[in-house]
């Protein structure tokens, strides 16, 4: 059935070209996006971003999550998109719709710090926190094997 | 005539006028000097339903409808004088062709004739049902025009067609509403990735094509088939199942690759062969020649259909040597095809178009019972050693044939060694294993071909515990003086013995690569210094003499 429950997770490549101004511009305006239709479809999940990758979480009907991920693959501000899971999922692991930067450096922490604040990311309330744990690592060794690319 | 009588002809007259204009199916509306609206036929009172059109004026009746501009049309009309004309598309998405006249006798006249299904029609005429995207009769009328704007204001433009890789088996396996709702996804991501005025059409199945025009070329095609490569590669989400697909481009520019739209299509496709032929998941720019390459492919293909039932190909035999011994062991049988026109050709040459072409385990099958025939003629039982294609494991029918060919030609089966190399592994693994292992169990020799060459997985060594290794002879060449290849052909050697396995050195040219080989282990030697590949009668001749050596 299209109204199950299922959960997909993947994490890409950062493709937006540009200072940290830009980066921090197409960041609030994903924010902004998604937040208005993730409510719009019934999908909760994390955004977790850095200056090198994208990991998401999305949690939502078969077919929300299926026309969510259609929206995303034709983004062009990522690449080089990994699936880690899409499957059925017995109940949601994001009660909400959070976002979090989880990059290395301390100043990028302080300049996106203020983006991720207004999205209301709070990690220690997330019941997905195993998830969110394995997605942050990845995230995290992502940024820096971008880096040395 | 009187008065009275000129009258009732008047009104004879204008009575059908009259009924004509209130029941003709065209709209009309009669305005005044000041633009308000002072008579409607029937079919413009039905049109504006339930408006009441007399006296509004223009613009506040094409409001009521969802529609922008009534004064635009006074304003063409007084600047031109000549009737103004417009298409209106209303907010319950009806379409109307509107055209207004001014009056020698005052004031206004507009008609609006419903051309919503005329244009729905021709609509559908133009698109596939199934994404939406325009048709291939739409392209190429598209393409018509774009070549005739193109031609006047010199700029080029460029044929961009599009196949997916592996959408096929996808249909096959997952279904035919799978497949159709992925055309639907993979048609949404050609909408966002052409820019407003570029026309994409799906020509069928999984094919389509895109005409992109004024854009600088051949960097927009370039930049456009990059994008496209990478969009449609991404992975799809459908019926809670992941898939992949690719996307291979070929692209031909006017007026540089033609000017007439039939052969740019036929040269973007020509390139499109090209991007499927290096690897798919690509694209390819057309080049001159491509034209003359396709036709010598085909007639190459249909040659190659040919040359069996026209008895054009032949083996030869290369002996092969024991090292020790120095004495000979047995012969690779070496296909080849004598071309009507082109003379001698080569395995190398032939083989992999054979396998593309699917004629492979016909040529497959005529080498093995052509070899074991042969052998079974020569005085002494030396082995004979037959090239398998990784092909040939396809269908499942290889292992009844060698048993065939053996039983037919009377050949023991230790006397016939069967070569693979890696990549039959690679490719049809389990297949090929389960295949291996039964003609090992009759007694036939497996070794493993161009060892060194591809993967050179030892665990391919070791899991289908083949009889012999050939070691290709890349590593041959230079042994002499490379430090390096002396080191992997002893190890390779070493290796082997341990797994009791023989190792072969291809390609020995000269006596002291002999030498080196013979410090380094190797079991056994083929190559020019020890015998170039012999016809059968040459072959047999030798063995006679080596025959009589030995009795002697």
């Amino acid at each position: 059935m299209s109204n199950d429950l299922y959960r997909l997770v993947y994490y890409s490549r950062n493709a937006i070209i540009g200072d940290a101004a830009t980066l921090a511009a197409a960041i609030t305006s994903i924010l902004t996006w998604s937040q208005v239709n993730n409510q719009r479809f019934g999908i909760t999940g994390a955004l977790m971003f850095n200056s090198g990758c994208f990991a998401q979480v999305l949690e939502g009907s078969q077919s929300a999550v299926e026309d969510m991920f259609e929206r995303i693959q034709q983004d062009d501000r990522h690449g080089d998109v990994s699936l880690l899971a899409f499957e059925p999922a017995p109940t949601r692991a994001f009660e909400n719709w959070s976002m979090g930067f989880v990059g290395g450096s301390i100043e990028d922490a302080a300049r996106y710090g203020v983006l991720v604040q207004a999205s209301g990311f709070d990690p220690a309330r997330m019941t997905g926190e195993a998830l969110f744990a394995t997605l942050h690592g990845l995230a995290i060794e992502e940024e820096y094997s971008n880096n040395a690319v | 005539m009187t008065v009275a009588s000129h009258h009732q002809n008047f009104v004879r007259e204008r009575q059908p006028l009259q009924a004509a204009l209130t029941e003709m199916a065209t709209a009309v509306l009669i305005l005044d000097e000041d633009r308000q609206v002072e008579y409607v036929n029937a079919s413009a009172r039905e049109l504006f339903m339930p408006v009441d059109p007399i006296g509004c004026t223009l613009s506040a009746l094409f409001a009521s409808c969802g529609v922008d501009g009534g004064d635009s049309l006074f304003a063409a009309v007084n600047v031109n004088a000549e009737p103004a004309q417009m298409r209106l598309r209303f907010s319950d998405e009806r379409l109307l062709d509107g055209m207004l006249r001014q009056l020698s006798s005052g004031g206004f006249v507009l008609s609006m004739d419903d051309v919503t299904t005329y244009v729905r029609n021709a609509e559908l005429a133009e698109r596939d049902a199934l994404t939406g995207l325009a048709n291939r009769k739409a392209l190429r009328d598209r393409l018509v025009e774009r070549l005739a704007v193109a031609a006047r204001t010199g700029q080029e433009l460029a044929v961009l067609f599009v196949d997916l890789d592996r959408f096929k088996a996808i249909n096959d396996t997952r279904g035919h509403p799978v497949g159709d709702a992925l055309l639907r996804k993979v048609a949404e991501r050609f909408k966002v990735s052409l820019r407003d005025g570029d026309v994409v059409a799906r020509l069928g199945g999984d094919e389509f094509a895109i005409i992109q025009s004024d854009a600088p070329q051949p960097t927009a095609a370039t930049a456009l088939a990059t994008r496209l490569v990478d969009l449609i590669g991404r992975a799809y989400a459908i019926d809670g199942q992941i898939m992949h697909i690719g996307a291979s481009v070929g692209i031909a520019i006017a007026p540089k690759d033609g000017y007439e739209p039939d052969v740019l299509l036929k040269n973007a496709d020509l390139a499109l062969y090209r991007a499927k032929d290096a690897g798919r998941g690509c694209y390819r720019f057309f080049e001159s020649g491509m034209d003359e390459q396709m036709q010598l492919r085909r007639s190459m293909e249909i040659d190659l259909r040919r040359a069996l039932a026209l008895k054009q190909l032949e083996l030869v035999y290369q002996p092969q040597f024991d090292v020790a011994s120095n004495s000979i062991i047995g012969f690779e049988a070496l296909i080849r095809w004598h071309h009507p026109t082109r003379g001698i050709v080569m395995p190398g040459e032939f083989i992999p178009f054979a396998e593309e072409i699917g004629v492979i385990s016909a040529i497959g099958e005529w080498v093995l019972r052509t070899a074991c025939k042969q052998a079974a003629t020569w005085p002494i039982p030396l082995s004979i050693a037959v090239n398998l294609s990784p092909m040939q494991f396809r269908g499942g029918n290889l292992a009844k044939t060698v048993m065939s060919a053996l039983e037919r030609s009377k050949l023991p089966a230790q006397r016939l060694e069967l070569e693979i190399t890696e990549g039959a592994l690679l490719d049809y693994s389990d297949d090929v294993v389960n295949v291996l292992k039964l003609l090992r169990n009759l007694g036939v020799v497996v070794s493993m071909d161009d060892f060194g060459t591809g993967y050179s997985s030892i665990r391919n060594l070791q899991k289908n515990s083949f009889d012999k290794v050939k070691i290709d002879k890349s590593f041959i060449r230079g042994i002499n003086t490379s430090v390096e290849n002396q080191a992997i052909i002893r190890a390779i050697t070493s290796l082997a013995s341990t797994m009791r396995m023989k190792t072969l050195a291809e390609g020995v040219e000269t006596e002291e690569e002999l030498s080196s080989i013979r410090a380094a282990g190797c079991d056994q030697v083929q190559g020019y210094l020890t015998g170039r590949p012999l016809s059968a009668e040459a072959a047999l001749t030798l063995i006679e003499s080596a025959f009589l050596a030995q009795a002697a």
